[in-house]
């Protein structure tokens, strides 16, 4: 395969920006491979083929109307069951729950010891445990998500739960309860390609969302104007289309609307129901209201779609597109399947602006790799929620509330390298070094636990001197008078916070259920010789078609074509095919290491 | 002292390691090692100064940083979140630092810290994005492609020789962004290697390597790709060789590893560290969590500063700190604040002359809750670029002329 046969990459010049469909003739494989990109996260030949085999309009339809298609078997996700009811409200800080302790008697469920040292750290322990024990399973909920995007049949109900993760982007270390992270990941799901209009009520009312952005502690008087902000700014309109003025009019709407645990409920008391000036209006509006306003502005509808069409299409649309994007989104009455069918069958989409030019996001990129690898659960080997962090993206802990920057952002020199050391992972995983990233303490935690187990009493155990005398403080004498004021502090707490980070940490591990740790299972072998290959030029085409939507030049693939021929010592593949796998699986790490397997 | 393999690690110009298609002809498992010298040394005034900037991200509440005790309207503006005059390290008969900053209270005792009042913009943005953009492109509703310190390093070194901007980073920072330059960036330096086994290491360097480009995107991951395999093996040998004795804190964002590459003799002269994920960003019970974030800052800082005296290039380095804006004057009804205007800045080192600059603004005449900026933010760039780092066209890097403060006496 050369560059020149990929034929995706030539389309009309014409073609960029209009929405008209592409014709029954237009239709090809690698036209069904990028639709399948897009839509979706790619997938294998055969999937490709048979979405080639439809018409174009047949094929959008099969990914856009996915709701006939049977996920049942899908497994919902299985709580650790770490979380009781005296868990909440949780205390804001670790000072604020044994502060709460040391006035009732009692935070968390747990009572304080009525005499003895340490009478809080029963308390300071249960803090720490709920900490961990929710991290936790919030990474096991993320690789609950990222297992469903691997092995569903409606690949785009996923990709679109995943676009609207980065919009409404709330992140669990906030939060802190995984039940209310599941329960977004869910609403995202439900409301994948349905109405914006449905869903960005249904996420002013989320629990995730309403603790993310301190809802709950914008009341009457005093508002806070985190939610009324961002949901102008971020959610809907975008910045520079409202005033100051605007938001806390807007946070007034929303006061008293608040969490309760897991569900929604308005607290009248702290509800500020008097006249509010918002764009342009004026009425005694409350949140509701407030929205509807929103979803009137015809910005709201401009960058939606917008924000969409970057994020499934392409960047670098002139105002004139959005703008009838936007059109198109409002015609629609924000019913975003309908929107995705247009998109998805117009020339602008195959474009040779569009095509070969999205850069894959981490999560993506993962999945991807999985599914063109006809895998049928995600791996457990590597760790999923590691493997995308180090390529800079970590499900349900988004860096900011304004989610992921797309596209150029997510490739630095550091993330390009993590890129191709994660295909290396997945080909040939190191399972003499593999260790459940979920069970490894941080050195503070291990260090005390050695220290505990040893016989040591707690302070001795907690202290940041080491019993060797071979700290690095210790290596300059001069140095020891000017130890960083954090460590000095940690000396005078009435509790021992390192032991109960600790005791957290051991209570968290015990309940939490283990990940399955099994690599992935497939042969390459059998890849490339259903594939008919023959020869190592044949196995170097099967697998770049397979991996490479915008495949790597004349001279990249000699080279990878020699490579191969040097590791089997023939160019037979036949001949070689006892002993091929191995080699098989460096060419798809060098396949996965070019620049090329970023695009899709 | 490890300087005078400066020029060495500088490598040769980008693009001209694209035209010459030196990774095509096989670097190798060593890297670049084989890298022929080209010239290397920046063309502006060069004294081999080093700026390193960072970013407090989520708004800095600057009046519980440095805290106007004398003033009366700072206690009624925030009678819960107001921090007592006796419990704050006394600065002077009018400011006090939140009591944990020890470090930063030794670096103004030494003469050493730049205090900078009132920063801001006209017409504020309260978003912390357009507001950070503002600050990163240096360029207020300009929208610009470019960071201010991608500029800076474009005007000083036109040829864009490697690694002479560095961001310590999950990802690329705006500020950094430049025409000329791919900013070397990383997070953690372990991670940044390219794994491969041996006998793939010369065709991982053709595949991994830039060859003619389809569309711009492609050319972009090219040019990301030659940074990287330029610059892995040596980021990763300076900062798993690198020993100190001095104690950077409970949280190490980044100064430690700047601290690695300047003593491996890195080339760079513009290092770009963040405090993460909008830490800074306290609307709620933020008494605590302020406290302790400043703890670190405080403690990382010093630490730095102090680290860099160790190393014999305390008179090189000079670190300049801020935040996309201040919070506003009064508390909010959740013992925390909202976003705001006009914050602090600093600028750290030996060079410096410590004190306060730029006129404290007013706790009550205030614009809509707000406190009124006295010093344009980018008087405070427009010091680091031509007072500290000699480059004398500011206009270049800011669009506009700004007066540098007198932060660095002649």
């Amino acid at each position: 395969m050369t560059r020149e046969q990929t034929g995706a990459i030539a389309a009309p010049a014409a073609w960029a920006e209009d929405l008209a469909p592409i014709s029954d003739a237009d239709w090809s494989y690698a036209r069904a491979r990028h639709l399948l990109d897009r839509a979706g996260f790619g997938g294998t030949p055969d999937e490709i083929a048979r979405l080639a085999h439809l018409s174009p309009a047949a094929a959008v339809r099969a990914l856009v109307d996915y709701r006939s298609l049977d996920n049942s078997r899908l497994p919902p996700f299985e709580h650790s069951g770490v979380y009781d009811p005296t868990l909440t409200p949780f205390p804001a800080t670790r000072p604020a729950a044994t502060t709460l302790a040391a006035e009732t008697g009692m935070a968390m469920g747990i009572m304080v010891k009525p005499s003895g040292t340490r009478k809080l750290q029963p308390v300071a322990n249960r803090f720490f445990y709920w900490l961990r024990a929710s991290t936790l399973e919030t990474r096991r909920v993320a690789n609950w998500w990222a297992d469903r995007m691997v092995t569903t049949e409606r690949p785009l109900e996923e990709k679109m739960a995943l676009f609207w993760h980065g919009h409404f982007a709330c992140g669990g270390d906030k939060v802190r309860d995984y039940r209310k992270m599941l329960g977004q990941v869910m609403l995202f799901q439900q409301h994948a390609t349905g109405s914006f209009r449905t869903l960005l009520h249904a996420v002013a009312r989320d629990p995730a969302m309403l603790v993310f952005l301190d809802a709950g502690q914008n009341v009457r008087g005093a508002p806070n104007e985190n939610f009324g902000r961002e949901v102008m700014e971020l959610f809907t309109m975008g910045v520079g289309n409202y005033s100051e003025r605007d938001i806390r009019e807007g946070a007034r709407a929303f006061t008293g609307w608040r969490d309760d645990d897991l569900t929604f409920r308005v607290d009248a008391a702290k509800h500020d129901d008097g006249e509010k000036s918002f764009l342009g209006r004026t009425g005694r509006f409350d949140g509701v209201e407030i929205l509807d306003i929103i979803l009137e502005q015809k910005v709201t509808a401009n960058y939606i779609a917008g924000k969409l069409y970057r994020f499934l299409v392409r960047e670098g649309l002139s105002p004139a597109f959005q703008d009838r994007l936007g059109g198109l989104l409002r015609d629609n009455d924000y019913e975003i399947a309908p929107f995705l069918q247009t998109i998805f069958l117009s020339r602008d989409f195959y474009s040779q602006s569009s095509v070969g030019t999205h850069i894959k996001g981490p999560v993506e990129l993962i999945v991807s790799t999985y599914r063109r690898l006809g895998l049928k659960a995600l791996p457990g080997v590597p760790d999923f929620n590691t493997a995308s962090s180090k390529l800079g993206q970590v499900l349900l802990n988004p860096p900011t509330v304004a989610g992921w920057a797309q596209g150029r952002a997510w490739i630095t020199p550091g993330t390009l390298l993590a890129r191709g050391n994660f295909a290396r992972d997945v080909v040939l995983p190191d399972m003499i070094d593999f260790v459940d990233p979920n069970l490894i303490p941080d050195p503070q935690v291990r260090r005390v636990n050695t220290r505990i187990l040893s016989g040591m009493d707690i302070t001795a155990a907690t202290s940041e001197r080491d019993s060797g005398g071979k700290t690095e403080a210790s290596m300059d004498k001069s140095m020891s008078g000017t130890r960083a004021m954090a460590n000095l502090l940690s000396d005078q707490e009435e509790f021992n916070t390192h032991y109960a980070s600790l005791k957290g940490w051991e209570e968290a591990v015990r309940k939490i259920k283990p990940i399955l740790r099994a690599p992935a299972q497939f042969s390459l072998t059998e890849l490339v010789f259903v594939e008919q290959a023959k020869s190592t030029a044949d196995a170097v085409d099967a697998l770049s078609r397979r991996f490479l939507s915008v495949p790597i030049d004349d001279e990249a693939r000699a080279a990878t074509i020699a490579f191969l021929n040097e590791q089997i010592g023939t160019d037979d593949l036949v001949r070689a095919r006892s002993y091929l796998e191995e080699p098989l699986r460096l060419v798809a790490h060098l396949i996965m290491s070019a620049p090329e397997y970023q695009l899709a | 002292m490890p300087t005078p393999s400066s020029v060495k690690l500088g490598g040769l110009a980008r693009r001209d390691v694209l035209r010459a298609g030196v990774y095509g002809l096989g670097l190798g498992v060593l890297g670049w090692g084989t890298t022929p010298l080209l010239g290397s040394r920046a063309q502006a005034a060069d004294d081999g100064r080093i700026l390193v900037v960072v970013e407090l991200s989520g708004a800095n509440d600057g009046l519980n940083t440095v805290v106007p005790y004398a003033d009366d309207a700072y206690y009624r503006a925030r009678p819960r979140l107001g921090i007592r005059a006796e419990k704050l390290r006394k600065l002077d008969d009018r400011f006090g630092l939140q009591s944990t900053m020890v470090g930063f209270e030794r670096l103004y005792k030494d003469g050493h810290l730049a205090i900078v009042h009132g920063v801001g913009y006209d017409h504020p943005s309260f978003s912390h994005f357009s507001s950070m953009a503002y600050w990163h492109t240096g360029a207020p509703n300009s929208g610009d492609a470019f960071g201010w310190l991608g500029r800076l390093a474009d005007g000083m070194d036109p040829q864009g020789n490697a690694n002479f901007l560095v961001n310590v980073e999950d990802h690329e920072s705006l500020a950094v962004r430049a025409r000329n330059h791919v900013p070397l960036v990383f997070d953690n330096p372990e991670e940044f290697a390219r794994g491969g086994l041996f006998e793939e290491q010369s065709a991982l360097t053709k595949l991994a390597a830039a060859r003619s480009a389809y569309n711009p995107t492609e050319a972009f991951l090219f040019d990301v790709a030659a940074s990287a395999q330029h610059a892995e093996l040596h980021v990763r040998e300076a900062c798993a060789a690198y020993r100190t004795p001095v104690d950077y804190g409970l949280y190490r964002f980044g100064l430690e590893r700047v601290a690695a590459l300047i003593a491996a003799g890195f080339p760079t002269r513009i290092y770009y560290v963040a405090y993460p994920h909008n830490a800074f960003d306290t609307h709620v019970t933020q008494a605590d969590i302020h406290t302790r974030i400043l703890t670190y800052t405080s403690d990382h800082i010093a630490a730095f500063v102090q680290d860099m005296a160790r190393i014999g290039r305390g008179d090189d380095v000079a670190v300049m700190v801020f935040s996309e804006f201040g919070r506003r004057v009064a508390e909010n009804a959740n013992l925390g604040t909202d976003h705001g205007t006009a914050g602090l800045a600093f600028v750290v080192g030996r060079k410096v002359r410590g004190g306060h600059y730029g006129a404290m603004p007013s706790l009550t005449d205030l614009d809509d809750g707000n406190m009124r900026y006295t010093t344009d933010f980018r008087r405070v760039y427009a010091t680091m670029i031509r007072s500290w780092m000699g480059y004398p066209d500011v206009r270049a890097v800011l669009k506009e002329e700004f007066a540098p403060l007198d932060i660095f006496p002649a």
